[in-house]
């Protein structure tokens, strides 16, 4: 053990995520295994598989990467998964009802969640408001603003086929028989910068040590409120991305829903290994961790069990993990 | 005096890299007041804690009332009659005073708690002692002094045998010390063993009958309080002479520039019109009891607490700060007194500490030079001698006296002039400390100027050039190195309206 | 989060007796300025409503009012308990929909006499209540995260158990419709909001074991000073975990006012609901970081919640801007507790 540890491959990638690599390899086998007995004719193993747990993916992810800087603050943001949702019915409203082009549409979707992001970072960072009850007001404020846009009807993004189509390429390009995953080059790519950010920059420096000890990097002449408030408006950002690519995945978007996707998004983020009180983060975590939600996701499915299981999972999940982080924090001081 | 109710001997207790107590013996009898003394870290509170069950002992024997015990929990202690009054008050600040006393074993009426009649036996109790106080009043709502005071209340309500004091003054006025002693006066005459932690050497011999004295964890002997005299004391405490006899004279020219200045500072009642001036190269020591206000003045000065008002000038300039991040700009840094809280930032490593307040220089574009942040944290390491296997090692896991060093380093990397050193050897070991004293030496030879507040008399009296002396938020003195004494600090520090 | 009161800051040589005449008034203190500006606030949104729109005015917006005031009250004062420890309970909501879901399924299709599925509904609540309570205890996890989870799982089972589908509960005029008339009952044609009766009862009830009795005041100590608390002897863990219990209790009697009061229900739904309770208990002065809180103002809370939510519509807002005006509410509500926190430490 100790070996594969000290490993020069190993420390790089860092031994959680080896192992959580690990998990996710295994998932897969005993999802391949599995589904075959659990219902007939079925099974996981397949190109189609893969590409639709990789959709699945990839709005996640972009979730999952923006709550990972608010977790890192030590802060939680609930109102993300509502939050894509408001973006998608508002600019998806704007596209189809009030004929606006489709670019200036993407990015109404993405300062949306700008927006939410900087209410969020502004009631926590100077008003110091508990993160959590902020943002599920915020949530409060998404859904009943996204139903109020569209009057409490759903709205469909166009079709590939159809004129402005062209955005759903974002998730995959067809290729004959099969698929070019644009949008697992482009989850890599947000993941990558998402990464430099976070540990290379001063944001990312800052935020992450608001999240270790707030009060020592204020008597540092840091603005904390500033940084943390930044946490909050990157994370809004990207769920106002990842609106994205859940309309490019589905078109159709519902109002008043989204929050179930916030848990998933975090328990992919507290999977990864970001620590729920702060300080401690990796986005290459972040990744493997929405990967290992959204296979899940796709076995639920592949072995026709209903999607609520998903929820119980994802629940459970959340909590074990969590649990470990702070049995191990414990243990260390 | 009577016979001996407790008797702790070869308690002996470690944690994860620290010796806490080396078998250690101390003994109370009824009716006495003991006086348990040892400079900080001496593990006096350690005691106490194992002795009440807060922590288990590894080794050794507690003999109380003929019988050996050991506590699980502060619980079963106090039904044994073995109660606490604790340095940091654990008090409910939402519940009334007489619901804070019966915490935990309220009077009940059928299943209901009568709290008329714990009213009415609270207010028994402060009649017994002679304090004035309502039992109805919210807890938040007293001064500390009276917050004490109910927990002396709520001490004697256990039938308590052995009562320990752990530094009872520490927040309390002149007249409230009086009052505490008149109590401590009466319990001792109804035959209590009385444990009273303290470091102010003149309480101790007002009020207690033997002295134990602790060092480094350690077991150092038990005198006669009224046989011994205070350097005898004191020199059990220190044990050998690790400081070098006190500055006789300022280091610096009487024409040296003055850096920084305070005009009339007002921050809450713990800073009230204090003005001051800092001389280039200088050393300016802040001396004072604990809750004089020194802490405040720096934290006010250095923007991180609100200040009413008070007129602050660097360099002859006049400033404006709001915020650290002001001070920060104006060249100030604050080295604070806990550094856990204040200081490291535990989940980064020492090279990410030391940049902590000078990122901006430290950037190539957008992104962070980590060769250079590596390189010049190396070179701190190295000039500040941090012991450390590595500037990219998490600062969590130095020792006290090298996590010190970095948050120095922090402030050395942004090139501060005005360095506030907020108690800079607290919980530092002896190698440490000298260390530490050096470098502040090489710091003012540099031109640098230091503000140091300290509790320790030989600290002040060894680093300093000018020293300040801060009496309930006031500045009620200030002296030169040359005419500095012990005695004239104290009679400054203790000097009231 | 929060600060322990006293022990250092400005305050600490002087007494903090502030305040102006109004607030020093013996009086004024025992009920609280908050609870008094919440029933002038209260009567003020009445008087509003009742102006601005004839239908408000009508008894059976009353009725209405107070269909949603059982239910809410119900949460209201358990998390209560949740809050008063400095801590909160988010499965409230889904929870609710759960168990009703779990009841109600064993009356309708497990075909289980009503009493049963009214003793499984509240049992439900006790099991997770108790989950919660010892996840956050003996877990050690943050409140807020732990019963999260809980909403998941709950918002998961409530689905699986009745297999997708909704649940009705039995109508009034049903053969088993008795559990409707327990809140609403008929007399003669007018309908009397009996429940109101049992929402009072119990609120007395769970005030007097609030404030009189040794469980109600070590859970008012926990959120004050929890270490205080611990070294008082306290075994705090069985009383902050006694919190969740409690608000597990009177989530599942809130599903079965619920049930009484709208009859059916779907699975997953329920959550935002612990955000009107939460928000109505805070409005009724209880503190997000614990310590501060009365059963009384949490029911005037919940009652502008349940006024807010009949109103609106009333006045011509749609569901939709509820929301939002609730959410406002509910950042108003934690901004002012912040403020009052802040004047305190």
């Amino acid at each position: 053990m100790e070996k594969i540890k000290q490993n020069a491959i190993v420390k790089k990638i860092g031994f959680n995520r080896v192992v959580l690599l690990c998990v996710m390899v295994l998932l897969y086998l005993l999802f391949a295994l599995i589904t075959p007995m659990v219902k007939a004719n079925a099974s996981f193993v397949s190109y189609a598989r893969m590409v639709s747990a990789l959709k699945y993916a990839y709005f996640l992810g972009f979730l999952s990467l923006g709550v990972t800087f608010v977790i890192a603050t030590g802060g939680i943001d609930f109102s993300i998964g509502p939050v894509m949702f408001c973006a998608a019915l508002i600019s998806g409203y704007l596209l189809t009802a009030k004929g606006w082009p489709l670019a200036l549409c993407l990015l109404v979707c993405i300062l949306v969640g700008t927006a939410f992001g900087i209410l969020n970072g502004v009631l926590v960072a100077y008003a110091g408001l508990p993160s959590f009850i902020t943002s599920m007001a915020s949530m409060m404020l998404a859904k009943g603003i996204g139903s109020v846009c569209t009057k409490t009807q759903s709205v469909s993004w166009p079709q590939l086929a159809d004129a402005n189509g062209w955005y759903r390429n974002l998730v995959g390009i067809k290729m004959g028989s099969g698929e070019f995953p644009t949008g697992l080059v482009l989850l890599i790519l947000g993941a990558v910068i998402c990464a430099i950010i976070l540990n290379k920059t001063m944001a990312g420096r800052y935020i992450l040590s608001i999240g270790s000890n707030r009060e020592a990097v204020r008597l540092s002449g840091v603005n904390t409120k500033r940084w943390e408030t930044l946490a909050y408006i990157i994370c809004g950002t990207l769920a106002g991305m990842a609106a994205i690519f859940y309309v490019a995945k589905n078109t159709t978007v519902l109002p008043g829903l989204g929050d179930a996707f916030n848990n998933e998004a975090i328990a992919g983020c507290v999977m990864g290994g970001t620590s729920m009180t702060g300080g401690v983060a990796s986005i290459g975590g972040t990744l493997i961790g929405v990967l290992i939600i959204a296979l899940l996701q796709e076995g639920i499915l592949a072995m026709g069990f209903q999607i609520h299981y998903q929820y119980i999972i994802t629940g459970l999940i959340v909590l074990v993990v969590v649990w470990a982080d702070l049995r191990s924090r414990r243990r260390r001081n | 005096m009577g016979d001996v109710i407790l008797t702790m001997k070869g308690i002996d207790k470690s944690f994860p890299g620290v010796h806490a107590l080396d078998h250690v013996d101390l003994e109370v009898r009824k009716g006495e007041v003991h006086a348990l003394m040892g400079e900080n870290g001496a593990g006096k509170s350690t005691l106490m804690k194992v002795l009440t069950g807060i922590y288990s002992k590894d080794e050794g024997t507690i003999t109380y009332e003929g019988k050996e015990v050991e506590f699980s929990n502060p619980r079963a202690a106090q039904d044994a009659g073995i109660v606490i009054v604790h340095q940091e008050l654990n008090m409910l600040g939402h519940l009334t005073v007489a619901q804070n006393i019966f915490i935990g074993r309220e009077i009940m009426n059928g299943k209901l708690i009568d709290d008329k009649k714990m009213n009415e036996e609270a207010a028994k109790l402060f009649d017994q002692l002679g304090i004035d106080i309502d039992p109805k009043e919210t807890m938040s709502r007293l001064t500390v002094g009276k917050q004490q005071m109910c927990e002396i209340a709520k001490a004697i309500s256990h039938e308590a045998k052995v009562i320990i004091f752990d530094e009872p003054s520490a927040a309390l006025t002149e007249a409230e010390i009086e009052e505490l002693f008149k109590i401590i006066r009466d319990l001792r005459d109804k035959q209590m063993g009385i444990v009273y932690i303290s470091h102010r050497m003149d309480e101790i011999k007002v009020i207690t009958d033997r002295v134990t004295v602790m060092r480094d964890g350690g077991y150092v002997g038990t005198l006669i309080t009224k046989d011994s005299t205070k350097d005898d004391i004191i020199n059990m405490m220190v044990g050998r002479v690790i400081y070098e006899d006190p500055k006789t004279e300022s280091a610096v020219a009487k024409d040296a520039p003055v850096v920084l200045k305070v005009e009339h500072l007002n921050a809450g009642r713990m800073v009230r019109d204090v003005s001051f001036e800092l001389r280039k190269g200088e050393i300016l020591g802040f001396s004072g009891l604990m809750g004089a206000g020194r802490t405040e003045t720096a934290r006010a000065l250095f923007g991180a607490d609100p200040k009413e008002s008070g007129d602050i000038y660097v360099n002859g300039q006049k400033v404006d700060i709001k915020t650290p991040q002001d001070a920060v700009k104006c060249g100030i840094g604050y080295l604070s007194e806990d550094r856990k809280r204040y200081g490291i930032v535990v989940d980064k490593t020492v090279a990410e500490n030391s940049t902590m307040a000078s990122l901006e220089s430290f950037m190539k574009g957008m992104f962070i030079d980590k060769k250079k942040e590596n390189q010049i944290a190396q070179q701190y390491v190295e000039t500040l001698k941090t012991k450390t296997p590595g500037v990219d090692q998490l600062v969590v896991n130095l020792s006290g006296g090298n996590q010190q060093k970095v948050v120095i380093a922090k402030w050395l990397v942004r090139n501060c002039d005005i360095l506030i050193f907020d108690e800079p050897t607290r919980g530092i070991d002896v190698g440490a400390k000298s260390e530490i004293y050096q470098l502040m030496n090489e710091l003012v030879a540099e031109g640098k100027s230091i503000i140091m507040i300290s509790s320790e008399m030989t600290e002040i009296l060894r680093m300093s050039d000018r020293i300040v002396v801060m009496c309930e938020g006031r500045k009620t003195g200030e002296l030169d190195i040359a005419e500095a004494t012990q005695e004239r600090i104290m009679h400054a520090a203790t000097l009231r309206d | 989060m929060r600060q322990r009161l006293g022990i250092r800051g400005d305050e600490t040589m002087t007494d903090k007796k502030q305040g102006n005449a109004f607030t020093n008034n013996p009086i004024v203190r025992a009920i609280g300025v908050q609870k008094i500006v919440v029933v002038i606030v209260l009567i003020a949104m009445i008087l509003f409503f009742s102006a601005m729109s004839p239908a408000f005015r009508q008894y059976s917006t009353l009725l209405s009012i107070m269909d949603y005031t059982y239910y809410l009250a119900f949460l209201g004062i358990g998390v209560t308990f949740c809050l008063i420890t400095g801590g909160v309970d988010l499965s409230i909501g889904t929870g609710m929909f759960c168990y009703a879901l779990i009841g109600g399924y064993l009356i309708n299709y497990v075909h289980t006499p009503v009493i049963v599925g009214i003793l499984a509904t509240v049992a439900c609540g006790l099991i997770a209540g108790t989950i919660n309570g010892l996840i956050v205890s003996k877990g050690g996890h943050a409140p807020f995260l732990a019963t999260l989870c809980m909403m998941m799982i709950l918002r998961g089972l409530g689905a699986l158990v009745t297999g997708g589908a909704s649940i009705t509960w039995p109508g009034a005029t049903a053969p088993n419709g008795w559990t409707r008339t327990l809140f609403k009952m008929d007399m003669g044609g007018t309908k009397v909001p009996l429940g109101f009766l049992w929402v009072l009862i119990l609120a007395v009830v769970m005030s007097i074991f609030l404030n009189r009795s040794r469980p109600g005041r070590y859970i008012i100590a926990i959120g004050s000073n929890k270490e205080a608390t611990r070294l008082s002897g306290v075994n705090v863990a069985v009383y902050q975990t006694l919190a969740y219990i409690i608000s597990g209790l009177f989530t599942g009697l809130a599903a079965l006012a619920y049930s009484s009061a709208f009859q059916s229900m779907t699975p997953g739904g329920g959550g935002g609901i612990e955000l009107n309770a939460i928000g109505g208990a805070i409005i009724g002065g209880t503190s997000m970081s614990g310590g501060a809180g009365t059963i009384a103002g949490t029911i005037l809370g919940v009652f502008i919640m349940s006024v807010l939510q009949t109103g609106l519509p009333l006045i011509g807002i749609q569901a939709n801007f509820q929301q939002i005006i609730i959410g406002i509410v509910l950042i108003v509500a934690v901004y002012i507790d912040v403020l009052k926190n802040k004047k305190l430490a």
